[in-house]
């Protein structure tokens, strides 16, 4: 106690101290001290017990921030379990994710808008200090260069039991608290009603960098000084190479039949499934010969077209072509030394299987390069173009609303180009430098290596340092929608900003929201809030590295994410990666039952958008927490399994695993499908709610590239698992469930179909698993993997996953980009919502079922 | 000397009310958990030895009393301040006329803050219906989109949903003669029948309208969290946001009762138990009349707080559709056909 000082009231009178002995005994309040105190007790009581959160998750620690309300944990035995979506009426921040540089200015604002006394759980190693994604240009190391940070939670992610913990060390922390009372001289241990203590966080602004405004005159400086460039001068940069070739051909056949000689090239095909040689040969022909000579050309499986031939050959391709290339898979970029090249794959949904990799090459300079676009032609092309113009600056020709999707605009600079270094930046491959202690027992903190201190880049000659405001968010400024007449001086439209922080946007998604009365009549998805980096520490990462990082692309499906990883480097691993027969079939079973959980969780959250508070969410929750069980078992951790490993899976399934899955499997969640589809199909609420809501018919569902439930809800039968089988999906019977008008309603239903599905692959799957080895040879931890180029197609949960890998023959790989399903499916929103009212775009998006993770990547 | 009787009665009245919504919301919380397979609040009170979380609502009550009330700088202030005082006004206002046990000049004493009241049904119906003004002077005050839009939705839904809950009771008042609820209630004491099985489509209506009235899902539209992160109290911070709180759950209270003595023949039950009847006086009738009642009361709010955590909510769209193209009609034809056939039975 250090009360001492505390003067007493002049009423008080002195007392004879064995007398006050006496009365310490029997009586509760026998001092001023006493009385305040007790006062503290229960304050600190009122505060401690009622702990409400701020609802906001930011990536992957966020789902186990929610599992920590579910059932099995159960937060609200502490009370806690009041989210509030208003910042106003929350008083406990749980910073649950990763931290970006796009979304700190919001996270610094929401927590300016909490009323005081007010706490902050930095949640997970990102929130903590950057995490695994701290050497990423947009990741902020560390929510604490802002916020004052009650407690850190170890953990990637921290399971619920350690947010648990968490929350008790905070009571403890709250148990320990003394309000100051100025009036009477008591000073405290906290500084929330001082006048003196100036608790608000000057929000942060999104210039050429992430600004911290009570630095900016040191940054500026600073950069003025050309300090970062002169430490880059002193590095390693990565190596450019040359864009593919025709003499770049692989070697014939017959020198990969002799296993001993090592491939310097891997077999050029574009993906495991597709067209092939002679047919691509052919297609070539055609294109010359009715788009005259040098439309296309040959070059390791690719057709090359020259940019000014490449809407007329699309449109070729799509409506005259004996095979109807409708459906754009994906839009790709390489920067190469002497280009950059744009890489298209396209599909028929008539004649799946029939993949082709078309190559444009644009000028290699920053910001020269330029490219027509197909958006036009694809729908689908809207967002990837605008993805490749952020990330590369290739100007996409006709595109109606060319700007920056991942990044803000007025990010100074196109960060996967190879000659763009990360403000951390220490060499082009891992293991960095800092990281080895050479024996000396030190290693740097990324800090130390920057001249700022902290992940901050701007070019030299930035001259605007003054006119950076708070008050200005250009991630958040309007882009008129397209395709909507927009009346500027009609009054009764205006513009809701839902998001990035709202109860419904499943993350830190953000819906710019124009509306006449509560009908949609524009909206402008805005995201890239979670965008960390993904693809450009894959390109630092070994290729064995990089596997944990593609768990936390979509965070609900991890194992799958890992599935189509290792497929993308078996590709060009060749044979000697084919994994043995046991370990093919633990993959689907795993692949499987991610799909299960991970649909659980979206049938049970888009009852939830559609005000369900709840309830079936956490009924859905339990299913997926025994089967998160079997992952912990076998893989080690719930969420991020980092199971897979080139040529079959990191370990053996324990003993008395597959019996347990077997059980599931075969007894429990047929069960609950079931259940689920009783309580739910039939309501009547729901269904007024979904029917006919939201409809993407057959032909818009294709032409925006939409893939996996939200396609298939369409009435397109296009699954990967049927139209490139890969792995074993050959093996196993099963039906492709399809809706048929493309509402919510169908895109639900579709999913309790597939689960239905999955268990059926699953029963097939546990009954025939066979023993033996589950790699084809003993484990290696550096990779050999040939130059050459893969893209590997998975049907993930949310739809098509694929990874597109060039390799140099290094021990990274070259390039490194991640097809992502809930990205390209939300070209489709607009359309979808166009009509609707803000209930229903809750209820839309949720049926799509986006995971920030892979949006932003 | 009846001055101070009624205010000693009003003093009572209003705590013990207070005293039930707070524990409403713990009541409500426990069954969440249970409707969701969980615990619910279970530590608050452990550390002095009081089980089952009971004192969560004290924990609560405490923080949010000592909450920073945030003023922020873009509202309206006076009507930003005034939105929750009129919430909790016009809720308590409400239960002024509600009998919650026997009122006479014979009986021991009334419980009922304003007895005698030929009217109390408009009356609960007046005041309740100014509860709207602070939903939408909440929501337009705060100067911001989505309160704003909870606001705008709220009105429209109050005002559309007064209706059918307004034509609903009719059949009720024509049967029994009086818009006295004492009245009511003793009617149905007289007969032996509660008014849900004289008027069965009249309390369907009442009990719908009932839930839009006092914004439970699958109304709750002018919050609904999903869309509107807090509707119009969006921007309510500490006790403020306590008292938009405190005044929904008054008002749920209120329209328990209500519903109980409309419908579930207040404080009758069948003449199964002794005491129950509207001639007996004296204090043990008056307790156990007190009793049931209460418990009554307590079944149809648990049933509402039930409901709240099982179903999705309606479109905003298809609520007012429920409102004019269903629950309008139906209730004109049910006051219709209460009046035919009461002129054939009464001749
Ligand atoms: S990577 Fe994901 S799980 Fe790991 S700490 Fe960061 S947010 Fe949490």
């Amino acid at each position: 106690m250090t009360h001492e000082t505390i003067t007493r009231p002049e009423w008080s009178t002195v007392i004879d101290p064995v007398l006050q002995k006496e009365l310490e005994q029997h009586v509760l309040v026998t001092s001023w001290d006493k009385l305040l105190g007790m006062v503290d007790t229960i304050y600190n009581w009122g505060r401690r017990s009622s702990l409400w959160p701020l609802g906001f998750g930011l990536a992957c620690c966020a789902i186990e921030m929610i599992c920590t309300a579910s059932s099995r944990f159960d937060i609200a035995r502490f009370g806690a379990e009041v989210f509030r979506g208003s910042p106003r009426q929350a008083d406990l921040m749980i910073v649950s994710g990763t931290v970006t540089k796009t979304m700190m200015p919001i996270i610094a604002r929401l927590y300016d808008q909490m009323p005081e006394p007010k706490y902050v759980i930095a949640m997970g190693a990102c929130a903590s200090g950057g995490g695994p994604f701290k050497e990423g240009y947009n990741v902020v190391s560390g929510v604490d260069k802002f916020l004052p940070v009650d407690v850190y939670i170890p953990g990637c992610p921290p399971t619920p039991q350690s947010l648990l913990n968490g929350l008790m060390v905070l009571q403890r922390k709250i148990d320990g608290e003394k309000i100051d009372i100025p009036l009477i001289g008591r000073e405290g241990n906290t500084a929330w009603y001082r006048d003196d203590v100036e608790r608000e966080i000057p929000v942060p602004v999104l210039g050429p960098d992430l600004i911290d405004l009570r630095t900016v005159e040191l940054a500026a400086e600073r950069t003025a000084m050309g300090l970062v460039e002169a430490r880059e001068a002193g590095l390693d940069k990565p190596a450019l190479i040359p864009a593919p070739t025709v003499e770049h051909a692989p070697p014939p056949e017959t020198a990969s039949a002799r296993p001993a000689r090592k491939l310097k090239h891997a077999v050029a095909r574009p993906s495991l499934v597709w067209l092939g040689d002679e047919r691509l040969a052919q297609l070539a022909d055609d294109l010359n010969r009715t788009l005259g000579p040098g439309t296309a050309a040959i070059i390791q499986a690719g057709l090359l077209i020259p940019p000014q031939k490449l809407v007329p050959v699309a449109f070729y391709l799509r409506d005259k072509n004996p095979i109807r290339y409708d459906y754009l898979v994906t839009i790709q970029s390489v920067h190469y030394t002497d280009c950059i090249e744009v890489v298209y794959h396209l599909d028929s949904t008539g004649v799946p299987g029939s993949l082709i990799e078309l190559r444009v090459r644009a000028a290699e300079a920053e910001g020269a390069g330029e490219v027509p676009s197909l958006y036009d032609v694809y729908r689908g092309a809207d967002f990837q173009e605008r993805e490749v113009f952020d990330m590369m600056g290739v100007r996409f020709e006709g595109h109606p609303n060319l700007k920056r999707i991942l990044m803000w605009e007025g990010f100074a600079y196109h960060p996967l180009r190879k000659d763009y270094l990360e403000p951390y930046y220490e060499a082009p491959a891992k293991v960095f430098p800092s990281r080895v202690d050479d024996g000396l027992g030190h290693h740097f903190r990324a800090e130390e290596l920057n001249p700022h201190g902290t992940n901050l880049k701007a070019p030299r000659n930035y001259q605007d340092w003054g006119k950076l405001s708070s008050l200005d968010d250009p991630k958040g400024r309007l882009l008129v929608p397209s395709g909507v007449q927009v009346e500027e001086l009609a009054t009764d439209q205006y513009v809701v900003s839902m998001g990035p922080q709202h109860p419904s946007t499943h993350g830190v998604f953000r819906l710019n929201l124009r509306v006449d009365g509560e009908t949609i009549v524009g909206l402008q998805p805005v995201m890239g809030y979670m965008h960390r980096n993904h693809e450009k520490i894959g390109e630092r990462n070994t290729f064995l590295m990089n596997f944990p990082f593609t768990d936390r692309l979509d965070y609900l499906t991890s194992m799958a994410n890992n599935f189509g990883y290792a497929l993308a480097v078996e590709q060009l691993l060749g044979d000697e990666a084919r994994p043995p027969e046991r370990a093919e079939y633990i993959r689907v079973i795993m692949a499987e039952l991610t799909r299960i959980a991970s649909h659980m969780w979206s049938i049970g959250f888009l009852l939830n958008d559609l005000g369900a508070f709840f309830t079936p969410a956490l009924y859905a929750i339990e299913e997926r927490e025994l089967i998160l069980d079997l992952f912990e078992w076998a893989a080690g951790s719930r969420m991020m399994c980092n199971y897979f490993r080139f040529g079959g899976v990191a370990f053996d399934l324990p003993p008395g695993w597959i019996e347990r899955c077997r059980g599931i499997v075969n007894e429990r969640i047929d069960r609950k499908i079931d259940e689920l589809d009783r309580y739910l199909s039939g309501n009547e609420i729901l269904l007024d709610r979904t029917k006919g809501v939201g409809i993407l018919d057959r032909e818009q569902a294709i032409q925006f590239s939409t893939s996996g439930p939200v396609l298939r809800a369409s009435g397109v039968a296009y699954d990967i698992r049927r139209v490139a089988p890969y792995s074993i999906y050959d093996r196993f019977e099963f039906r492709i469930p399809t809706g048929t008008v493309g509402d919510v309603y169908d895109r639900y239903h579709v999913r309790l179909e597939e689960m239905r599905e999955s268990v059926r692959i699953l029963k097939q799957a546990v009954r025939d698993i066979p023993d033996g080895p589950i790699l084809p040879r003993k484990k290696t931890y550096q990779i050999k993997v040939p130059a050459g180029e893969a893209y590997s197609r998975v049907e993930n949960p949310k739809g098509e996953l694929g990874y597109y890998v060039v390799a140099d023959g290094s021990a990274t790989a070259y390039r490194y980009h991640v097809r992502s399903p809930s990205f390209i499916n939300l070209t489709a929103l607009e359309t979808m919502c166009l009509g609707h009212t803000i209930a229903d775009v809750v209820g839309i998006l949720g049926s799509l079922d986006i995971v920030l993770g892979e949006v932003d990547r | 000397m009846a001055a101070i009787g009624i205010l000693i009665k009003i003093f009572i009245v209003a705590n013990v009310l207070m005293g039930a919504v707070a524990y409403l919301i713990w009541v409500e919380r426990k069954i969440a958990a249970y409707a969701q397979d969980r615990i619910g609040p279970n530590r608050a009170g452990s550390e002095f030895g009081i089980p089952f979380g009971l004192l969560q609502p004290l924990a609560d009550g405490a923080k949010m009393l000592l909450k920073e009330g945030v003023l922020p700088a873009y509202v309206n202030k006076p009507l930003y301040l005034i939105a929750p005082v009129i919430a909790i006004i016009a809720a308590l206002l409400g239960f002024a006329v509600v009998p919650f046990g026997p009122v006479g000049p014979n009986q021991v004493m009334d419980f009922q803050i304003a007895p005698y009241v030929d009217i109390g049904i408009l009356w609960v119906f007046a005041v309740g219906s100014l509860a709207v003004y602070a939903v939408i002077l909440a929501g337009w005050s705060s100067n911001n989109k989505y309160s704003f839009i909870g606001g705008l939705r709220s009105s429209a839904q109050l005002i559309s949903y007064e209706i059918p809950l307004g034509l609903s009771i009719l059949g009720m008042v024509l049967i029994t003669g009086s818009l006295d609820l004492n009245a009511i209630i003793r009617w149905q004491n007289e007969h032996h029948v509660w008014g849900v099985f004289v008027s069965p489509l009249g309390f369907i209506i009442f009990l719908v309208s009932a839930f839009a009235e006092t914004n439970r899902l699958p109304f709750d539209l002018p919050e609904s969290e999903q869309e509107l992160v807090g509707g119009f109290h969006t921007e309510y911070s500490g006790m403020k946001f306590g008292m938009f709180f405190l005044g929904e759950y008054v008002h749920v209270i209120t329209v328990s009762a209500l519903t109980v003595i409309l419908f579930g023949g207040g404080w009758d039950l069948w003449g199964l138990l002794p005491y129950l009847n509207y001639k007996d006086v004296g204090w043990i009738a008056a307790i156990a009349k007190l009793s049931v009642f209460s418990v009554k009361v307590a079944a149809v709010i648990l049933f509402m707080m039930w409901i709240r955590w099982t179903l999705p909510r309606f479109r905003y769209d298809q609520l007012m559709d429920l409102a004019w193209k269903s629950l309008i009609p139906l209730a004109l034809l049910n006051l219709f056909a209460t009046a035919v056939v009461l002129q054939i039975v009464r001749g």
